[in-house]
């Protein structure tokens, strides 16, 4: 017998650690040889100088796994994981965010230099970004470090009140810089920056304040959210509102960067009308100031008038904001002033920051309001999802991020490149309903679905017919605009749902996987084969699917000018679908799911019909993305069997397992990340190295956070091994075990 | 009630009044002969045990009555609820055998760990109720009344079985005499004529054992017929009206428990002796009590320690 050496497991793991950092340094060196010299790329990244620092990343994360216990008491230290997130975004901002684009790849240094060479400029800019940026990026997170370490309440104090000038300067200066250049400017750099300034003076402060060993960061988060509901939307509002009225552009015609101010002066006496004049001059400081005294006032008095009086307002003074960016930017085609030829062109981002800081305060005083009725009404209501697990602290979060998240994603798009704008509305966009209609599949009812994509393509090329874009045409009563297409292609996916299912849904697991993979390959060979000209094979539609219409008579309306277009209709089907499958999920029907899910012999037993709702999550599922389909096709025009390729279905699949099995906000939060992520890895990293990086952050996700993004409560206490005799034996609140000490 | 239990003792059956009847059934399994050749009868408003040793065919007879497995021979008729004319069981779904009115647990727990208890239960009321996903959807009245009348019901039957106030708990952190009757709870949701327990006392501490058998005797004087299986004798003498005894998937015996604890054959199979043996040993002792030659293999039950031994080649 051969007898195994066996190491000390010490060594064992510094090698793997050492294995880890050369497949690291692989990574982010180059990866491909030429055909003269095969071992280039190997030599390049690997044998050379730079391996040393990739080593000592291994050898930190040696040190690091080795002396946990040691290191574990300092990590868990209050203040500390702010300071860890504060030094990410510092880094990301650093290295991957762009801080002017105009300036070619428009990265920190291509910025930095060319400040350096301009005379005439800010000289604190000149200071900035020659050595106070680096000794700022270095010295704040170390300094804060030390006080949380030595636990020294006036240094983490005065690292906080460093980090808030910090942040402060590098949006004037950026701006300063910006304003100096010219030019069209959709840089995020700085304002990631600032962020990451503000985190890390949220780092000091809680290292300033806490009397903990530890730190309860959750609890302290509820405790912050619970103090005052709403003050923290408030706050970012109010903040974001200053913002817009003194740093931000408002409008961009020639590559001048016209601030409110400047803006206001452009348009005096250009016969532009009252309101939008009056808001350019002073209205929009008054309705700003308005909004944030009625909000702060709500907070602060608890007032459950005051804080719809506050949201009203809000909405008022949002349509205010717009109905003056519509008539300047209109005003300034028609006069020929820039580029632009119709109304929204040409706009900076103040109108819009201004726009989202309006809606956050006005968040902020629904989410008081609620928070106030809520009290009011009988407590522990008997829904069985919310009840005991929610206490107010943490409906406080979920609703005040769910709707900060709303306004970004309705007024965030237009001041985004037209790149993302595009990105925004087709991939992202379409994917996200798709996992939304997968979740039913694979998180609500457990049955692994890896021929989803078929339905799609059902969807999608049901659309072509129904608009004549097929070389079969419908008869003349069936031709149709996409949006009339909608409920037929919803009905025939549904209907394609329960025939796969029928036959199928007696299988289990692997079977069922294997079963729905041959499916989604059967439907998109048969797109590829074209029977009876149908589907016109290979090639893809014949004639481009129209853009969806609305035509009452009196207005007519249709999409198509720009992406924006399509991302706001998508909003209104996403709103549509996210509320109808919310309460689907509390329903009867969800409820059953979860117990076949979860056993499916019991919920028989309990005179569940396995089948019937097994068939219904099939078919409800490919309802979405008959959807989807209708939205796809509709916009992009032409498509072909290439869309509907295996591998999209396994994306889709991945995007509900990152985002959080059976969470519908996961769903939608997991399709959205990891659809971003390939767009944003582009500037980042070779096209052919991509797949690469989007593997490693599954891999590094699946590992240390199983569960998901934003996890079901109910998969959650799956994953988690649900602690269960820890909730029972603690009566009170912090019902959800997981995740503080991952 | 009183009539069900005058009925338990008398030993000729009421042929009008059957929960459920089985006639000769035998189950195989390949060359295994699960049940062989079991015919029994389940008077309505009955308590009927059914023990025997490990193997002896008792879960498969559950399994047989409830639509999960199909006898080859024989029929089994049940007419669940009064008044409800008697149907075969036979080649029916399990959860169309639920919607006959035969609910029930399982030897090891299976309950949805996951969802809370009140929704466990509800799981349970709601397959009896109408609502579809569109009205879900949609928000529409009668879901909405649907759904409060689940909640109340689950909420009420919660409270039935000691849990109310469990009743957002996840049902998997529950303790383990909780999660059995949790499951009963769920049984129950479904609005049973007859409720069929597997083994609800295993595992359970002694005071648990008391509050399960009040437990099982209130259910039954609520009008639900209970079919138990159950090892521990003290549980079993002390809520039955009648038991019937396997062995080798054959029926042994049957009768009143005092009948069964002097019936030879009974004793036999759990000594693991031949009846003539068996005799000899009723004999010897004055007042034997088939409890004390328990196969649960429970030392603290057994005060002769010789003879829970052959039991161990048993299974």
């Amino acid at each position: 017998m051969n007898r195994r050496v066996s190491l000390p497991p010490a060594v064992t793991r510094l090698m793997a650690c050492l294995g880890g950092s050369v497949v690291l340094a692989m990574m982010v060196g180059r990866q491909q040889g030429s055909q003269q010299d095969y071992g280039l790329a190997f030599r390049e990244s690997v044998l050379d100088v730079r391996i040393i620092g990739f080593l000592l990343l291994g050898v930190l994360a040696f040190l690091v796994i080795t002396y946990r216990e040691v290191v574990t008491p300092y990590v868990r230290r209050p203040g500390v994981r702010p300071l860890v997130v504060a030094v990410l975004v510092l880094v990301a901002a650093f290295f991957l965010m762009k801080w002017y684009d105009p300036l070619g790849d428009g990265k920190f240094g291509t910025l930095a230099d060319a400040v350096a060479q301009t005379s005439g400029i800010l000289p604190l800019a000149h200071v900035f970004f020659g050595w106070l940026w680096w000794v700022a990026l270095i010295g704040l997170p170390v300094g804060t470090f030390v006080a949380i370490a030595i636990r020294n309440r006036r240094l983490a104090w005065i690292m906080a009140g460093l980090s808030v000038v910090l942040a402060v300067l590098t949006l004037v200066v950026h701006a300063r810089s910006v304003a100096f250049a010219g030019g069209v400017d959709h840089s995020f750099g700085a304002t990631t920056a600032f962020i990451g300034f503000l985190i890390l003076a949220g780092a000091g402060v809680v290292a300033a304040r806490s009397q903990e060993e530890t730190a309860k960061t959750r609890a302290f988060v509820e405790q912050v959210m619970a103090y005052r509901p709403g003050l923290p939307l408030i706050v970012l509002g109010i903040l974001l509102g200053l913002l817009a009225l003194v740093l931000a552009t408002w409008l961009a015609p020639r590559g001048d960067n016209l601030t409110l101010v400047d803006t206001s002066s452009l348009f005096s006496g250009s016969g532009l009308d009252g309101l939008a004049t009056a808001v350019l001059g002073w209205l929009a400081y008054v309705l700003f100031a308005v909004v944030a005294v009625l909000g702060a006032a709500a907070v602060w008095l608890r007032s459950r008038a005051l804080g719809w009086a506050t949201a009203a307002a809000a909405a008022l003074s949002i349509l205010a904001v717009l109905y003056t960016l519509y008539a300047i930017t209109d005003l300034a085609a028609d006069q020929g002033y820039g580029t632009g030829t119709g109304p929204w062109q040409n706009l900076g981002t103040g109108g819009w920051v201004l726009c989202i800081a309006l809606f956050t305060v006005g968040a902020g005083g629904a989410v008081a309001a609620l928070q106030f009725q809520g009290r009011r009404g009988p407590e522990g209501s008997s829904d069985g999802v919310a009840g005991r697990l929610h206490d107010a602290g943490r409906s406080t979060t979920i609703r005040s991020l769910a709707l900060f998240g709303i306004g970004l994603a309705l007024f965030y798009p237009p001041t985004a490149s037209g790149f993302w704008q595009q990105s925004l509305s087709t991939t992202i966009g379409v994917y996200v309903l798709l996992a939304i209609g997968l979740n039913v599949v694979i998180g609500w009812a457990g049955l692994l679905d890896l021929g989803f994509i078929a339905f799609y393509a059902i969807g999608s090329y049901t659309t072509a017919y129904l608009t004549n874009s097929l070389p079969v045409k419908p008869p003349s009563w069936l031709a149709l605009s996409p949006l009339w297409a909608i409920p037929i292609a919803i009905a025939v996916c549904l209907l394609a749902g329960v025939l796969l299912g029928a036959p199928t849904l007696r299988l289990r697991g692997d079977y069922l996987a294997i079963v729905t993979l041959g499916f989604g390959e059967i439907i998109r060979i048969i797109a590829v084969n074209n029977p009876g000209n149908f589907t016109n094979g290979p090639r893809g539609v014949s004639d481009p699917v129209p853009h969806p219409v609305i035509d009452l008579g009196f207005v007519r309306f249709e999409w198509g000018g720009t992406s924006l277009q399509y991302w706001y209709l998508l909003l209104v089907l996403l709103a549509i679908v996210i509320v109808l499958f919310y309460r689907l999920e509390g329903s009867r029907l969800g409820r059953a799911w979860a117990a076949i899910r979860e056993d499916e012999v019991a919920a028989q037993a309990s005179g569940v019909n396995t089948t019937r709702v097994k068939l219904m999550a099939f078919a409800i599922g490919a309802s979405t993305s008959g959807l989807a389909g209708v939205f796809f096709g509709s916009q992009v025009g032409f498509f072909n069997p290439q869309n509907f390729v295996l591998n999209n279905s396994i994306l889709i699949v991945a995007y509900v397992v990152f985002g959080g099995m059976g969470s519908l906000i996961g769903a939608i939060a997991g399709a959205a990340a990891l659809t971003w992520l390939p767009d944003f890895l582009r500037d980042q990293v070779p096209a052919e190295d991509r797949t690469m990086w989007i593997g490693a952050v599954l891999l590094i996700m699946m590992i240390f956070r199983p569960q998901g993004l934003i996890p079901a409560r109910r998969r959650e206490a799956e994953l988690t091994g649900l602690a269960g005799h820890d909730i029972a034996a603690r009566p009170s609140v912090q019902a959800i075990p997981a995740s503080e000490g991952v | 009630m009183s009539t069900a239990i005058s009925a338990a003792s008398s030993t000729e059956s009421d042929a009008a009044d059957l929960v459920f009847d089985v006639r000769a059934i035998t189950l195989r399994f390949g060359g295994v002969t699960s049940l062989d050749d079991v015919t029994l009868q389940m008077r309505r408003g009955e308590i009927l045990a059914i023990i025997g040793p490990n193997g002896a065919g008792k879960t498969s007879l559950f399994n047989s009555l409830t639509g999960v497995y199909t006898p080859q021979e024989g029929e089994i008729l049940v007419a669940a609820r009064p008044g409800d004319r008697p149907q075969s069981v036979l080649g029916k779904k399990t959860h169309l055998v639920n919607h006959m009115g035969v609910a029930r647990t399982f030897q090891n727990i299976r309950l949805f760990p996951a969802l809370t208890a009140l929704e466990n239960v509800k799981v349970g009321v709601e397959t009896r109720q109408k609502s579809g996903p569109v009205s879900a959807m949609l928000g529409l009245p009668w879901q909405r009344r649907e759904e409060r009348e689940s909640t109340r019901a689950a909420y009420a039957l919660l409270d039935r079985v000691g849990l109310a106030g469990r009743a957002n708990s996840l049902a998997g952190s529950l303790a383990y005499g909780e999660q059995r009757r949790l499951e009963i709870a769920r049984a129950l949701a479904t609005g049973p004529g007859v409720i069929l327990l597997d083994e609800p006392a295993a595992g359970t501490n002694p005071a648990e054992k008391r509050e399960l058998a009040a437990l099982i005797q209130q259910i039954n004087t609520e009008g639900v017929s209970v079919l138990l299986i159950e090892h521990d004798m003290k549980l079993v003498m002390s809520v039955a009206h009648r038991i019937v005894v396997l062995n080798f998937g054959k029926h042994i015996a049957e009768g009143s428990p005092e009948q069964i604890q002097r019936d030879p054959a009974v004793v036999a199979a759990y000594l693991g002796t031949s009846e003539a043996e068996a005799e000899q040993e009723l004999e010897s002792h004055d007042q034997p009590e088939l409890r004390t030659i328990d196969i649960s293999g429970d030392p603290l039950g057994t005060d002769d320690p010789g003879t829970s031994a052959p039991e161990g080649s048993r299974s």
